[in-house]
Order: C-alpha cells, then sequence, then structure tokens
C-alpha cells in the first residue's frame, strides 16, 4: 500500500477550483476533512459554487459538521435557492487570521467569476490557488485544452494559480492507468504554466495500487461524499 | 452586517427586520429600501400590494410588510393589471428585474404601459440575469462577456441593449417614466424622489409610472462592489442617460 | 472513443450535435442551463446557430420556423419553460413538423423548485396542449442512454414528422457519468423532407407533393371539419404505427419468481434497481419493468409480466404524486392489485423509503395488497 504525507499548505486559505465536473467539490470536501484529523486548528469550508444547482459540498454538511468542519452555506428555503447567495460572512472567514479555510468555486470561468467580486479579501494574506483537472473531461483532456481552462479561470477570477490537483478519474470506471494518463498529463501542464502538481487525487481503493516509481507526489485518498441516489444507503430527508 | 445595525434606526416600517439573500454589494437591497421608505411616508402600507418577479428579486415577500403576488416570469404586469381593475383603491406595483420585464414579460410591460394602467412598476436593470447564474440580457452592454455570450455581446447576433425608458417613452398614452441610478448617494436621493413621483401618480389615479433603476450585480459581473459601482457609472449610465422621459402633464421634459 | 465523464446536461448538447441538429433556440432556466452554455461554446465550432429568445413562447414558434426548413433544430428547458412552449407544440404537432424537446424536469406546480421530479409526465404524455396529438416521449436512466435517445430523438421526430421529446429529471441533468459518442454516425435512411418551406424555385408549386400539401403551405388550419377530421386521423394513423414499433422497455430482473413486478423510470428506476438488488440478497425476488418509452407506453408488455402467476402486486415508483400510475393501472385492468409510492417537490425517495413500502405490500400492510383475493 501506498503511503504518503497529507499535501499541507502554509496558507490558511486553500481554494479549489477547475472545470465542470473535474471533482473540485469531492476533493475539497475531503481535504477539508483530511484537515481536521491532521492539523490542530479550526477548520472551515466555504461553499462558493453558485453555478451548479446539485452537487455542491453544502450536501456533504452533515458529515463535514460531524468531522468538525464549520461549513459556510446558505440555509433552510435559500439552501436550494435557484439563485447565487453570497454569505456576507465568508468575506469575514477569508479575512480571519486563525485556522484552515477550504473553498470550493462553481465550474469553469463562468463559476470562479465570483471570486473576483472579492479579490480584494483574498490578495492580502496569500492563498492557495488549486486547478482541480481530469484528464477525462472533454474541455481538459490534453495541454492546450488545461492551459486554455486554467487561462480563463484566471481571467474572470483574478486570481493566479499556485499548484494543480489531478483529479483525473471516471467515476466508478477509474483504473490505476486512467490516474496515471491523468498524471502525466497534469505534470505536462505543469511544466507548461510553471507551477507544481501538488498532489493526485483518487478514490482509496485505486489510491492503494499507485506505484510510487510512478507517481511522485503525494497521493491524496478520497472516500466519496458527493453520492447519487441511488448510491446512498441511508440519507436523511433534509428539512426545509 | 452593517446594513442590518443601520436598519435599527431608520428601518421603515413597510419594511422587515430580517437580513436579505442579495450578495454583498448587491443595490437591489438599497431599492427595496427606497420603495419602503415611500410607501412608509404615503401611509398607503395597508392598501398596497407588491407583485414579485421571478429573478433575485422574487424573495422580496420576505422583505416587506405587505401583501404581495408573486407572478410567472414575466407575467407581473398581466397580475397587476388584474387585481388594479377589480381594486382600483389599492395601490399596486411590481418590481421586476431586466430578464423578467425586458425579455419574457416584454409584452405584458408594454401593453400595461399603452393601456394606461394605474399601476407602479419598479424596474431593476442591471444589465444581467442574476437569478439563473449570469446570462445574457436584452440589457446586457454590447461586448460584455455572460454564460451565454462568451465571447462578448455581439450586437450583430444579439442587436443593442434596449432602452426600456426610451422605448415606453414612445407610446401616446400619458405615463410617468424616469430612469435613475443608485450608485451614489446624491444617486439614491434622485432615486427616491422618482419613486416617490411615481407612487404620487398612482395615488393621484393619474397614469401608469415606471422607474428604471440601473443596478449592479457584483457577482455576475465579476467585479467587488466598489468596481460594479464604477462600471455602472462608466459603462452603463453613459448607454442609459438618467433622467425623466416621460410625464403625463407634458411631452418629454428633459 | 475513449470514455469521458459528462454532465447530463452536456451529454445532451454534444448528443444533438452529433445528431446534425445545430441549431439551438433557448431561454435560460435552472437546472438546465449546461445545455445553453455548451452550446453557446460549441456550435461556433461547428457553424451552427443559438438564439438566446426573450421567451419560452418565442422559442417553440422559433422552432416551428427552424424545423420547417427541413434542417434539425432543436430546445432544451424545464418544466415552467417546457409550459409556456406548449402553444407551439401542438401548432407543430397540427402541422405534422419534427422538432425536438428536452425537458429536465423539476419540482412544480408554478415556480415550484430547481430539485429533480418527474411531475411533467402527464403534461409529456397526454397532450400538454390542445387539440388531438401526440408527442413522442423518450425517458433515459443513465447518462449514456440519455445521448442514446437524444440521437434517436431527432431520428424519430423525422420519421414520424412529430414532436419527440426527452423528458429526464434535474438529476440527469445535473449528474456527471462516463459516456461514449458512437463514431462515424450514420442513420438507417429517412424519407426526404420534400415538404419543407425552401421557396418554389426550381419546382412547381401547385404541384401535389408527397404528403398532399399543394403549394408547400405548412399549417394546422383546417376550417372545414371534415378536412380536419381527415388531418386528425392521420396523425392517429401516425400515433398507432408508434405504438406498433417504437415501444422501448427495459426488463430488470424479471423471472418467474418475482413477487411484485416494479414498473418506474429514469432516475426514479435506477433508485429500484438497488432496492431489487439488496432484497435479492435477502433472496426476495422483484422485478422491474423501465418504461423507455413513454409515449408510446408499454402496456401489453407490463401486462403480459404482471399476470404472472407469483406476481402479488404491481407497484410504481415515480418522483410525482402518482401519474404513470394511471398507465400502469389501465394496462393491468384489474387484473393485479396496483400500489404506488411516490415523493414530490424536489425530493428523491431513498432506497430505504421504497424498500420499507416493499416489505409492507409482502406483509399486506398497504391498502391495495390487503383487499387483493386474486
Ligand atoms: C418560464 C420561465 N423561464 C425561465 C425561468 C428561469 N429564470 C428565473 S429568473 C430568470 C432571469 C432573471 O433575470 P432578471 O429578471 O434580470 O433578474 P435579476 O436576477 O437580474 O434581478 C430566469 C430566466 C423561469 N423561472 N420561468
Ligand atoms: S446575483 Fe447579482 S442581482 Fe442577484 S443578488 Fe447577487 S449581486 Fe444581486
Ligand atoms: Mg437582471
Amino acid at each position: 500500500m501506498m503511503q504518503t504525507p497529507f499535501p499541507a499548505f502554509d496558507k490558511r486559505v486553500i481554494i479549489f477550483a477547475g472545470a465542470y465536473g473535474s471533482g473540485k467539490t469531492e476533493v475539497a470536501v475531503n481535504y477539508a476533512i483530511g484537515l481536521t484529523t491532521s492539523q490542530n486548528q479550526p477548520v472551515s469550508i466555504i461553499d462558493l459554487d453558485i453555478v451548479n444547482p446539485y452537487f455542491r459540498s453544502r450536501e456533504a454538511a452533515f458529515e463535514l459538521e460531524t468531522q468538525g468542519v464549520r461549513v459556510i452555506m446558505p440555509h433552510n428555503e435559500m439552501c436550494h435557492a435557484d439563485l447565487p447567495i453570497i454569505l456576507p460572512e465568508i468575506r469575514g472567514e477569508i479575512e480571519r487570521s486563525d485556522g484552515k479555510v477550504v473553498v470550493d468555486v462553481g465550474g469553469d470561468d463562468v463559476g470562479a467569476r465570483v471570486l473576483s467580486s472579492m479579490v480584494d479579501a483574498f490578495a492580502p494574506k496569500g492563498y492557495e490557488f488549486l486547478i482541480v483537472l481530469n484528464a477525462r473531461r472533454p474541455f481538459t483532456s490534453d495541454v492546450a485544452g488545461s492551459l486554455k481552462m486554467m487561462h480563463d479561470i484566471e481571467m474572470s477570477s483574478r486570481l493566479k494559480f499556485t499548484g494543480i490537483v489531478s483529479n483525473t478519474h471516471l467515476i466508478g470506471e477509474t483504473t490505476t492507468e486512467i490516474v496515471v494518463e491523468g498524471y502525466r498529463l497534469a505534470e505536462e501542464v505543469g511544466k507548461a504554466a510553471e507551477i507544481p502538481v501538488v498532489f493526485v487525487s483518487v478514490v482509496t481503493e485505486v489510491a492503494q495500487q499507485l506505484d510510487p516509481n510512478v507517481v511522485k507526489v503525494p497521493v491524496f485518498a478520497l472516500s466519496r461524499q458527493m453520492l447519487k441516489p441511488w448510491e446512498e444507503k441511508v440519507k436523511a430527508v433534509r428539512g426545509l | 452586517m452593517n446594513e442590518k445595525t443601520h436598519a435599527i434606526f431608520t428601518r421603515p416600517q413597510s419594511f422587515r427586520d430580517v437580513v436579505t439573500h442579495y450578495c454583498p454589494g448587491c443595490t437591489h437591497g438599497t431599492i427595496h429600501r427606497l420603495v419602503a421608505e415611500v410607501l412608509d411616508e404615503f401611509g398607503i402600507r395597508g392598501r398596497t400590494v407588491g407583485v414579485a418577479p421571478v429573478g433575485c428579486g422574487v424573495f422580496i415577500y420576505n422583505y416587506f410588510q405587505t401583501d404581495f403576488l408573486e407572478a410567472p416570469h414575466g407575467r407581473a404586469p398581466a397580475l397587476a393589471t388584474g387585481l388594479k381593475r377589480v381594486r382600483p383603491d389599492l395601490i399596486v406595483f411590481t418590481y421586476q428585474g431586466d430578464g423578467d420585464l425586458a425579455s419574457i414579460g416584454t409584452a405584458e410591460i408594454i401593453h400595461a404601459a399603452n393601456r394606461g394602467e394605474k399601476f407602479t412598476t419598479i424596474f431593476v436593470n442591471n444589465a444581467i440575469y442574476g437569478m439563473t447564474g449570469g446570462q445574457m440580457a436584452p440589457t446586457t452592454m454590447p461586448g460584455q462577456i455572460t454564460t451565454t455570450s462568451p465571447r462578448g455581446r455581439n450586437v450583430e447576433e444579439c442587436g443593442y441593449p434596449i432602452r426600456v425608458a426610451e422605448l415606453l417613452s414612445t407610446l401616446r398614452t400619458p405615463a410617468y417614466i424616469e430612469r435613475v441610478a443608485v450608485h451614489t448617494p446624491q444617486n439614491i436621493v434622485r432615486a427616491k424622489k422618482a419613486i416617490r413621483k411615481a407612487f404620487q401618480y398612482q395615488i393621484d389615479n393619474k397614469c401608469f409610472s415606471l422607474v428604471e433603476v440601473l443596478s449592479t450585480c457584483p457577482t455576475n459581473w465579476g467585479l467587488t462592489p466598489n468596481e460594479s459601482l464604477n462600471w455602472l457609472e462608466e459603462t452603463m449610465q453613459p448607454y442609459y442617460p438618467l433622467g425623466v422621459f416621460k410625464t403625463p402633464d407634458a411631452e418629454v421634459q428633459k | 472513443m475513449t470514455r469521458i465523464l459528462m454532465k447530463g446536461n452536456e451529454a445532451i448538447a454534444e448528443a444533438a450535435i452529433r445528431a446534425g441538429a445545430i441549431y439551438y433556440f433557448a431561454y435560460p432556466i435552472t437546472p438546465q442551463n449546461e445545455v445553453g452554455e455548451y452550446m453557446a461554446r460549441r456550435l461556433p465550432e461547428v457553424g451552427g446557430v443559438f438564439v438566446q429568445a426573450e421567451s419560452e413562447v418565442a422559442v417553440g414558434n422559433m422552432l416551428f420556423g427552424a424545423v420547417a426548413s427541413g434542417k434539425r433544430a432543436f430546445t432544451s428547458s424545464s418544466s415552467p419553460g417546457i409550459s409556456l412552449m406548449q402553444e407551439a407544440i401542438s401548432y407543430m404537432a397540427g402541422a405534422r413538423l419534427p422538432v425536438v424537446l428536452i425537458n429536465i424536469m423539476r419540482g412544480g406546480p408554478g415556480l415550484g423548485g430547481i430539485l429533480p421530479s418527474q411531475a411533467d409526465y402527464f403534461q409529456a404524455t397526454k397532450g400538454g396542449g390542445h387539440g388531438d396529438y401526440r408527442v413522442l416521449v423518450l425517458a433515459p436512466s443513465t447518462l449514456q442512454e440519455a445521448v442514446d435517445l437524444t440521437m434517436l430523438a431527432f431520428h424519430l421526430a423525422d420519421k414520424y414528422c412529430n414532436p419527440t421529446m426527452v423528458l429526464a429529471d434535474g438529476m440527469i441533468g445535473q449528474m456527471m457519468e462516463p459516456v461514449e459518442f458512437p463514431e462515424n454516425y450514420v442513420e438507417e435512411p429517412l424519407p426526404p423532407k420534400d415538404w419543407a418551406t425552401t421557396g418554389c424555385q426550381g419546382r412547381d408549386p401547385n404541384v401535389v407533393n408527397a404528403k398532399g400539401r399543394a403549394p408547400i403551405i405548412i399549417k394546422s388550419l383546417a376550417l372545414d371539419p371534415v378536412v380536419l377530421e381527415k388531418n386528425n386521423l392521420v396523425l392517429a394513423e401516425k400515433y398507432k404505427l408508434m405504438k406498433r414499433d417504437e415501444v422501448r422497455f427495459e426488463a430488470y430482473k424479471i423471472n418467474p419468481k418475482n413477487r411484485i413486478l416494479v414498473v418506474s423510470y429514469g432516475t426514479m428506476a435506477r433508485i429500484c434497481q438497488t432496492v431489487i438488488d439488496e432484497l435479492e440478497q435477502e433472496e426476495i425476488s422483484i422485478g422491474l419493468l423501465r418504461p423507455i418509452t413513454l409515449f408510446p407506453f408499454p402496456a401489453k408488455e407490463i401486462l403480459a409480466e404482471a399476470i404472472k402467476p407469483n406476481i402479488e402486486s404491481v407497484l410504481t415508483v415515480e418522483m410525482s404524486m402518482g401519474q404513470m400510475v394511471e398507465d400502469v393501472e389501465w394496462a393491468v385492468k384489474d387484473k393485479r392489485p396496483i400500489e404506488f409510492y411516490g415523493r414530490t417537490g424536489g425530493i428523491v425517495p431513498t432506497p430505504e423509503e421504497v424498500k420499507d413500502y416493499i416489505m409492507k405490500i409482502l406483509a399486506r400492510e398497504t391498502p391495495a395488497a390487503k383487499n387483493w383475493n386474486g
């Protein structure tokens, strides 16, 4: 089994962005939970996805809160509102100086545009801005497409990427070959963009089979939180 | 939060003491407050019925201490017509975004204005579909990037932004039509005056009245609240000039 | 081709392009906005056209004009938007035009909410607009099927000159699954669109063409009741052919040991499959018949399974208060007790809930099961 250290960062604000469906939310939710066990400080997650109506980190709120992660998301009726909701407390959370904050952003340049409306909050203290890449998504399946995606997101968010998370997968059909193929692409993209691949993320079952001689960066094992209704064994009916 | 502390001192009776769902820097909230203050000043809260749009303003009924109807997307002027014709003693107003009023509901607003329905419309022009995540509106500026105009609004295919105040002012039927903005304190004062006048015409049973308010959408414009105020002034305002376009008593007065 | 991960809305958009439908007319509405966003990006690459209309009323009528040219055109929307298109759909059915509509359903009635629902079944399958017409309705339950059925929808629309709808719930629009697109896609040949309004240059406008229209005027107006009835009979004939040739369904774990026959479609059917798999572990045999075409409805097939000797009841599960169940009742007549389980308003029943209900039926604790004497 492959054992690698938790991919920690010095900066307190860690933002995950990427193409629609790259798996940002799954990575962000797992990462926030990972932070609570690996570091002795308060952890919060900000659901800044205002473009996806479903499958947002707020759906894992129960699991997150159970693990000690504070979830910043709209409540009650507003949680399922067909409108963008930017809570006033988000800015405060970003500007605070203690603890770690994970930010889960909506997909593509469209989803990242909201960052631009609070760019002045991020800038002063610095941040990690990570692009989550899935080589099995239509617009990021090669170097040129990935670089274009990064460029578009940087333009609309007005933030600069600091690292790449290689999250290539096909959900239930993910194999080590697919993960390695994505990792190689991520390395090439990283070289071209002059930023490092900070970690590879993949479900635990596949993570265990990866060869450390091939994947030379930390491997972050995911346990799937964003399940489809027929995959969920027990799900409390959401109180609305 | 400081919106709330501010509210303790000045909250109009027509306005509920709750935090709104609007994004930081969004001026929908300011416009709500102006309407609420005017209802208070005229003492008409108890006989006023609002008609909510489908758009970011859909939850307006959560913020007002008045009766409300929620209309299908774009149809608020038709609901308002129905209500006002049956109960002319009520004060009826619609609150509509630019997608709601100038796109799907174009027919309804033109015909309500043309019939000279005696209700008031507060038209919030933020040059975008805020609620559904930033698609192009009929009022989107040329070249403005939105999710459905990823290369910028192309006027060859989409035409130029619709100037609603000017368009409605071409109708022969008497009406009161003014365009205002809410990006500076002076403009807010002028906006409030316009809204007051609009309701005054309705109270006097004079004519249809509409106030177009240039408003911000920091979230979908991708600008900080301050930058949004500048964008409104520098990009929108030259194309959408402020002023009175029509009064029932005179021809265009500027 | 490699398998790629797509969101349902994108997969449907790409499938339409692959089927040659590069004319797209729409108005934004959640939860299907990704179709328009995808088209805004892709259509310029393939020389297509995307018009963001001023309303869904206009969308329906823009489609009327677009498909009258003989080209493939389509729209996507969600429940409230589809309601606004009903007038145009009725006109297009009357004028016998092939159009494809994608409905990514959300909870209603009225403005409702944005979460998944199957409450537009009646509207889709029973007409929706006025007059004696039917819409061919296809209901995918996986993203691969959404791709395949979207492509098929264009074919069937052309084949029958009839409005065709892909009816999916918001879950299918929003979820991600690996899909692949058929390479070098070729369809079986279709009759030429000699009815299209392309200008009479080079042909005689007075010649009665194959469809009996002279000159080519695409319309649904028929003031003479005899003429109007004739048009309705032509339509009826078409619907009869669809019922004969186009019924599609999937049988899942159907076998002679089944004690209950479940009928369910779309996302709901996948939840039922999870339940059926679990019950199989506990040695309780349940079969699922999943209609893929909602019109034409697999009524005969349902009846054939329902009357198998071991079947104690027929259970319909829907994300609505019970709409398809009326077709199931009509199919099964009074040969077996009909059970229904559903949640609505955007709530998706969990596998647990469905399983509990099945256990109640087996224990004869539900009213229909109690009253059934065989
Ligand atoms: C019939 C119908 N079509 C589409 C929608 C989706 N929809 C909701 S709000 C909206 C546009 C809102 O934009 P605007 O009126 O400009 O208001 P804003 O949010 O910008 O204030 C749309 C298209 C709907 N609810 N009903
Ligand atoms: S999306 Fe735009 S219009 Fe809507 S509340 Fe946010 S800033 Fe205001
Ligand atoms: Mg707007």
